[in-house]
This record gives C-alpha cells, structure tokens and sequence, in this order.
C-alpha cells in the first residue's frame, strides 16, 4: 500500500518553503543559496514579519539574527510545516480529465493489441472524500512508528478508489503544479460518517506492520520474563545457601548452649538463637514464596512485564480532502493486425476504469493477473487462450 | 515462531472533532493542498546526511564509498545502535570516526565512551584526531583523571572494569558507547560483558570483524547486549536458528531480517579496495668490530640493570633499542644517565660505553643507507624515498651524512608546527630527494606520491611498522611500493626481523590483520614490546634467546592462524547473507 509519506529531500524543502512564503505573501530574493525574504506584517503566522535571510543547505556555520538555515533537519523548516500542516485540514479539489491523461488498464498492456484512440466522455460528477490517516505504533522495545496513509472513497456508493488514491497523492506532491483548492461542502455528519467507515478498514490495512513490530515486542517480552525468572533461580539459590548457613549456625549455637556452663554466655547464645531463629524463618518464608512463584511461573511479574511490552496503535484523522471527479464512459479503438475493435467501458478521471471485463470465452474477469491476450475472435484473456 | 505472541494490541481511534470543527471554519483564502502536503512532509523521513562530511580534511582521510554507507546506515537507518562486522582491513575505525565526527557536528556527543583493547587505545586517539580532529583523552595519558573527570575518553576496556574505575564508569550515562573488538564481549558469564550489559548509554557502536568467535550463541550475545530482545530469549534464538546438530544456522533468511536491523557487514569482494603491491627487501650488514663490541657492551650493562631494579625497564629498553640504531642515539640517553643521577652504580660501565662510542668511526647503516639511496635515485622519479627512524639524534646523523653526500634532504619530526609540516611535505614533493622522518609523521599526512620507504631502526611494535608501511602504502598509491629494513646482524633487530616480523609475515598484513592479531596475543596481558625485552634479558645464552624468539614466534604464527581461521568461519557462516544496504 502506497506510503503517502514524502522524502523530506532539499529540493522538496525549498519549493515547499517557496509556495508557502509566498503563500504568506512574502517576497523572495534569491542569490544562490542566500534567500532574502521579506514577511509582510499583516501575514497570519508565527514567522517573525520584516528581512529574513536563509541559507540553503548548512553552508552557514554561524548565524546572525534574522538568518536561517534551510535544510530537511532544519528548525525552521521544522516550523513552517507544523505551522503549515495545521493551517487548512479540510477542503475540496477537482479532478478533470483536462489535467488528467487517460488510464489505460495494465490487463490491456501486456499483449500486442494497439489502443489506436482513447475518448473519455464524462456524463456526471461524482464526490469522493479523501482521508489521510496517522497511524502510530508503540511500544516499549522498539522506536515508535509512524505511518501515514491515506484512503478514497466514493460518497455515495461508499466503494473505496485505490487508483484515485494513488492520483490524489500523485497530483499534491510539492512537485506538480499547485491544485486549487475550495472549501469542503459535505455536512460534517457525512464526514463523521465516512471516517467512522474507513478507520477500521485503514486499520487492516497496516496489519501486517503492526504484525511485525507485535512480534519484535513479543519476543521482547519473552526475554524479560525470562531474565527475570533466571536472576529468581538466582534468588532462590542464594536464600537456599542463607538457609543452610544459618541453619548450621543455628544448630552450633543449641550444642554451644548445652555444653555452656556460663550462664551469661548462654543467655547471649540463646538470644543470639533467637535472632537467627527469626532471620531463618524470614528466610524460609521468602523462600516459600519464591518456590510458589515459581510454580505458578511468576504470573503477576509476567503480566505486568506483558503489559508493559503491549502495543498501543493510535488512529488519527489528519485531514479530509473532498474530491470531485467525472464519471462516464471511455472508448477504446483496439487494433490488433488486421483486426480492429471498439471497446467501451465505465471510467472515471482519477479513478480509472470503473467496470469490469470478462473473457468472452471463459468468462473470467479481466485484472492485473489475468490479461487481455487477443481480440481476433472476441476479447480472449490469456488464461483461457493459453489453454 | 509465526505465532509468537505474549503481549496485547489495543487500537485507539483518536477522535476527529477538531478536524470535523474546521469543516465549519473551512475559508477559501487559505490553502488546504499546502495543509496536505505539510502533513505528508511531517511524515516523512529528512533525507538525512552526513553534514559534518564537507567539514573533513580530504587530505586527512579518504573516505571509501562503503565506510560512509556503513555510517549512514548506523546513524539513520539503525537509530544509532549498530554492530559495524566489516571483513578485516575495510576501516571500521574510519566508520566509527564518521559518526562520531556527524554526532558531533549535531551536537548529540555531550559524553563519549571509546573502549578497546588496550593496545589499540592510543592508535584509536590518534586516528580520531588526525582523520576527523577530534579530541579525546586516553587512559594512559598523564592528563587522564578519571571516568567522571572527561567527557571524551578513550580507555582500554579492562581499565573500565577495574575495581578502581568501574564505579565511576557505570554511575555515568554515557551519550554514545563505542566497543572495539566487541568479541571480547561474547561470554556472557565474564566481567567484560557485565560491565558492558550495565553501562548505560543512548548510542552505541560495536565493532568486530569476527562476531562469532567459538559458537553461534556468542552473535546473540554481542547483538543482545546491542539490542536487547531483538532475538528473543537464548533458548528461542537457540530453537529457532541453530540446528544443534551442526552447530549451523537454520531460517536463515529470519536471521538475516533480523541482523540487518543491528548488523552492517561489508566484504572486501564488495568493495573497491585495490592496492598495489608491496615488495620487501630485508637487509643485514655485518656490524664492524667496534659496533660489535659497543652492541654487547650496552646489552650486558642492560641485563645487569635490569636484574638489579626491574623499575628502570623503560630507560633500558630505550637504550636497547638505540645502541641499534646510532651511537649518537645511544650517547645523548647515556650522558643524560650519567648527569641526571648522583647514585648510579655502573658509572664505570656508562663512561665505558661512551668511549666505545666515541671509538666508532665508520657507521655501518650509515654506509648501507648510501647505496639503498643511490638506487632509488637511479630508478625513482625525483629518487622520492623516505628514512624512517625512531630518533632525533639518529635523524639528525643521516641528514648530515646525506647533505654532505649532495642530497636534497628534508627534515620532518615532531617539533614542526602543523604549517611546517605542511610546507616539509609540499616541498618534498616538489624538490624530491630524501625525507629523513621520525615516528611522528602522522597517518593523516598524504606521502602517495612517494613509492620507497626505508626502515633505518625497527620499532618493537608490528603496529608501528605497519603504520610506517601505511604512510605511502595506500588507497591512492598507483605504483608499487618499496620497503627496506636495515638491520645489524646478530643484534636484537636481526632477530625481532628474522624471527618474529617475517614469521608472521608482517610486511604484508594491514593493520585490521594486524590487529586481530596482537588482540590475541593481548589476552595473556602483556604487550608485544615487553614480550621482546624480558627475552633479550632473561636469555641465558645465545642459543637460549634464540629458541626464545623462535617460541615467540611460533605462539604469533599460532594466533595468526587462530585470527585467519576465525575469519573464514565468520565469512562461512555470513556467506549467502546480504547485509549491505536494504531495499525498503
């Protein structure tokens, strides 16, 4: 599933940084490296308003007031985006098969069949909302992670657009021209709605990442419960040690005080006795104990251990994009040698293809592991021709 | 082990109010595609790099393309906690350097634990300083006052674990933790791996050729104590990867996942390391008879020293070693026994030294340093060769001798500014000639263009030898290079050369090999220069320091194989293991 994380590269530092100051309604002169920037002061943001000079990269060793430097690690950087990225989370875009080139299907590339002419006709608008989604992982073991994903669905029909995904995160990388954008006009109960539906499915769909960090804390776990039961082994073997020494001293100091005929040195053995008597018994407790802990392999230590090694996955809403799209029909001219056909199947600008195609003679569907192989007789899928 | 699973999941959806809240506040004026892409941007991983890389002196060190991926990935890819297992000879040291110098380019280097064996220790200061001008104090440096005293040190890693220091070593949380060697560490019931298990810090950085030294359970250790629980419990790690039958690794593609989280491993194969070759030609000369009786003169006199106050060790063997290499060496150390100490008992014996001294006309290597030189003019561009030798005095003798013959000489020892040297170098180059150099050439120092060396004296310590060797001998040397070592027959050179230096084939082992080497002599806690003297001196006869050296030398050639035999078996069991970059 597509990472809607961006690399966090210079050049997209400074065409971001760029749109953004500019954005503000700022003005950039730029020598280079060096950026003279001038923050008007009516400007909504934290950026300090008059000069600012930034230094791309980290030529600059040392900085003097109002000079910044400019890279992915920088601290301003750091503040335009979280300045930036709380500024405006909702809001709707448009897709027209004016900015959009025609997709042509990949189950109709992998054969030596010609698409001679492409004609998308769009009949209706449709409305889909786009969420990008912060998933964190956390435990105590490893390093948080933190996933961002996003998923696209249909309003109305509530199917999810995994290629309108794929165009949604495509056509707002800081790379391709700006889209505008307007404001959203889907209630805002549609739009509980609809995060309520996908939160669940986005869920699923990092399974196999929280799998794999819930197996690192797992066995995590698992070697602290087991140096925890060792250094216990290791108790026990020390108090067993304690046990027979004093015990032994114990046993010395009832024949010292047969055999005393001082009256004050066995009153001193005896209370000496006494204390070892009761260290014993301490011992010989917390012995007990251990020996039934054990037994029961040290549930409350596990459990406190295995709770502590629990995963906590946190599913954050960051920003719903509501996009509008075109739905109608596309025709395909097909060419193959002699032989030519006119296809014309549902689509959608963003979307791509929104029907399915089956073999005309097996009647297998058309997909990514099942390709059209030739139209000389009818549309034939590789499947059935190879058979 | 698909299965595994002791601890609980719970997923929490944070609640989207506010979010829905700025539906409501939603005003055409501000821009929502710069929200979403400031939001993807958050998310993303900084094209991180090593930044502090530009501030490196290209004449300093040469950067291989596998040490910066190595630090790279240690720094960034393995948030600061890698076992850097590079074959031997690839530069883990360099590695290391990168990252401390990019740690301390970011300021994360508030306090820095370097532990080593101890005979590594003051290699390691210099390199740091030399490569990427980085201080450190070092336990034996007179300035060292202790663990809590110093925010940068260097220590060997049994003084960490002294009685004396230990305290101090674990009460401190330590910023970066770097462990060289890190095999000294496989054993998990030894002191060097509870002190280790017990320190505390935020990054650390082990280093080792040879993770696995007797058996697999030692590459859980070294990695636990990096990484605790990325193996589970011994027990699983046992289970799951090792077929106690043969001892050999099963689920090896599991393994490698996991390795590839903690471990680096570069292979020589994989690299562009090429050097060119060296060739060695040892020669002794027959001392004349005076040189002869000066030779034993001073090794009698430092035998019965010795024999008599243990405590003078280090001034004896100094003299040992100089009567080797010049009287003149030898004669300034003399005089300055006889005028420093009132209570001397072998006053006669000094003040006949000095007369036999005195009595040397002709000075053999002197000679034989004429006709080595005369070659390379004939054969050598601008007849480039350096002299190396141990002492000033010597130094000073050769290049009397040198200008006298008509050479073009220069001069380069450690009382030079760092401009000075610079500028000695840099006219070396341009003039040709001789450059007479005492130890004190640093590593850093950028000698490519010259291609023959000449060992006038032998230092008593292979490291040394190599590092010499290194100077010219180097990524970036484009011709073969040419080593000469001048002894004197029947003298301590003769034998440490013969017997010791070409059993272990010295010449041409780097310094990695080197290393692995004399890490293992290590172990039995003396170093390789003191092994040398307490034979020349507990030698009853000459037969005796013979068969002295030759069971040296067998114990060295034992250890060679042993470090060989290690490293074939660590390259066995790693064979088929990509642990270079990975793909995500």
């Amino acid at each position: 599933m597509t990472d809607a994380a961006i690399p966090i590269t210079q050049s997209a530092v400074e065409q971001f940084t760029e749109r953004y100051l500019t954005f503000l309604g700022s003005t950039i002169k730029r020598e280079g490296d060096r950026w003279e920037v001038t923050v008007p002061g009516e400007a909504e943001t934290e950026i300090p308003s008059g000069q600012l000079v930034l230094f791309c990269g980290d030529a600059a060793a040392d900085l003097g007031e109002n000079e910044r430097q400019l890279h992915p690690e920088s601290s301003f950087f750091q503040e335009i985006i979280d300045e930036a990225s709380e500024r405006q989370p909702t809001g709707k875009i448009t897709i027209s098969s004016k900015n959009t080139q025609i997709e042509i299907p990949q189950w109709l590339q992998e054969n030596n069949i010609n698409v001679n002419d492409a004609t998308f006709t769009p009949y209706y608008d449709r409305s889909a909302i786009a969420i990008h989604y912060r998933i964190s992982i956390e435990t105590v073991s490893e390093y948080q992670t933190e996933l961002l994903r996003v998923t696209a669905i249909d309003i109305r029909s509530m199917e999810r657009l995994p290629n309108l995904e794929e165009t949604f995160l495509e056509s707002t990388l800081p790379t391709e021209p700006q889209i505008e954008s307007q404001p959203v006009d889907v209630e805002k109960s549609t739009a509980d709605e609809l995060i309520a539906q996908t939160r669940e499915q986005i869920v699923e769909r990092v399974q196999p990442k929280i799998d794999e960090i819930h197996q690192e804390a797992s066995r995590s776990a698992d070697a602290e419960i087991e140096e925890y039961r060792q250094m216990q082994q290791q108790r026990i073997e020390e108090l067993e040690e304690k046990k027979t020494r004093l015990s032994d001293r114990i046993q010395d100091l009832s024949e010292s005080i047969q055999q005393s005929s001082d009256e004050g040195d066995r009153v001193e053995a005896l209370q000496k006795r006494k204390e070892l008597n009761s260290e014993y018994e301490d011992v010989d407790s917390e012995l007990e104990e251990l020996h039934h802990r054990r037994e029961q392999g040290f549930p409350r230590k596990q459990r406190e251990i295995r709770e502590r090694h629990a995963l906590e996955v946190i599913v954050s809403p960051l920003t719903i994009t509501q996009i509008e799209y075109e739905r109608g029909e596309l025709v395909l001219e097909l060419e193959e040698g002699t032989v030519t056909r006119s296809l014309t199947l549902g689509y959608g600008d963003g979307v791509g293809i929104t029907d399915e195609l089956d073999c005309e003679f097996c009647h297998q569907t058309l997909g990514e592991h099942n390709s059209l192989r030739t139209i000389q007789e009818g549309l034939q899928c590789s499947q059935c021709y190879s058979n | 082990m698909a299965d595994f699973d002791l601890v609980d999941t719970e997923v929490t959806h944070e609640s989207a109010t506010d979010l829905l809240e700025s539906i409501d506040a939603d005003s055409p004026e501000r821009d929502h595609v710069q929200t979403i892409q400031a939001v993807r941007l958050q998310a993303g991983q900084p094209d991180s790099e090593l930044r502090s890389l530009k501030q490196l002196d290209v004449e300093s060190v040469k950067l291989l393309e596998h040490q910066v991926d190595a630090a790279y990935r240690a720094l960034f890819e393995m948030d600061g906690k890698a076992l850097l297992a590079d074959e031997v000879g690839l530069g883990k040291t360099i590695e290391v350097g990168m990252i401390l110098k990019e740690m301390h380019f970011r300021e994360t280097d508030d306090s820095v634990l370097i532990l080593t064996p101890a005979q590594l220790a003051k290699q390691w200061q210099g390199e740091l300083l030399e490569k990427f001008g980085l201080e450190y104090v070092c336990n034996y440096d007179d300035e060292f006052r202790g663990f809590d005293q110093h925010d940068h040190i260097i220590a060997s890693i049994d003084t960490a674990k002294s009685d004396r220091h230990q305290a101090t070593v674990l009460n401190r949380d330590w910023d970066v933790l770097v462990l060289d060697e890190a095999h000294y560490v496989k054993n998990e019931e030894t002191d060097r791996y509870d002190l280790i298990d017990n320190l505390s810090y935020n990054y650390g950085f082990f280093l080792t050729a040879t993770p696995i030294q007797n058996e697999l359970t030692d590459l859980y250790n070294v990695v636990s104590l990096l990484r605790p629980g990325l193996f589970g419990t011994r027990d699983v790690f046992h289970h799951y990867f090792v077929n106690s039958n043969q001892e050999t690794l099963v689920n090896r593609d599991e393994l490698q996942d996991r390795l590839n989280k903690v471990m680096i491993r570069n292979r020589r194969a994989d690299t562009d390391i090429d050097f060119t070759n060296r060739s060695i030609d040892t020669r002794t000369f027959d001392p004349s008879s005076e040189e002869r009786e000066l030779y034993q003169a001073v090794s009698d006199y430092v035998r019965g020293a010795y024999s008599e106050d243990q405590g003078q060790k280090l001034v004896l063997m100094l003299l040992q070693k100089e009567v080797v290499s010049s009287p003149a060496a030898l004669k300034a150390t003399i005089e300055k026994r006889l005028d420093g100490q009132s209570e001397l008992t072998h006053t006669d014996e000094l003040e006949s030294i000095l007369d036999l001294i005195e009595g040397i006309e002709t000075v053999t290597k002197q000679e034989n340093l004429l006709s080595i030189v005369e070659e390379a003019r004939d054969h050598v561009e601008m007849g480039r060769v350096i002299v190396f030798t141990q002492f000033r005095a010597t130094q000073r003798e050769i290049l009397d001798r040198l200008t006298e013959e008509g050479y073009t000489v220069h001069s380069f020892h450690g009382g030079h500014s760092s401009q000075e040297k610079e500028q000695i170098v840099e006219n070396f180059e341009e003039e040709g000639g001789v450059l007479v150099s005492t130890d004190s050439m640093s590593e850093g120092r950028n000698l490519q263009f010259c291609n023959i060396m000449v060992n006038y004296d032998l230092p008593w310590n292979p490291m040394r030898v190599e590092q010499r060797i290194g100077r010219i001998h180097r990524i970036g040397q484009k011709r073969d290079v040419y080593v000469f070592n001048m002894a004197l027959k029947d003298t301590v050179e003769e034998y440490v050369l013969e017997r010791l230096y070409h059993k272990i084939d010295l010449f041409q082992q780097s310094v990695g090999e080197l290393s692995s080497i004399l890490t293992r002599l290590e172990e039995s806690g003396k170093t390789f220069e003191d092994e040398i003297f307490e034979r020349l001196v507990n030698a009853d006869s000459e037969i005796d320091l013979e068969n002295d050296f030759d069971a040296m030398a067998v114990d060295l050639q034992e250890q060679r194989e042993l470090a060989e035999k290690l490293e074939e078996f660590n390259s066995g069991v790693f064979e088929g293991f990509d642990l270079g970059a990975s793909d995500d």
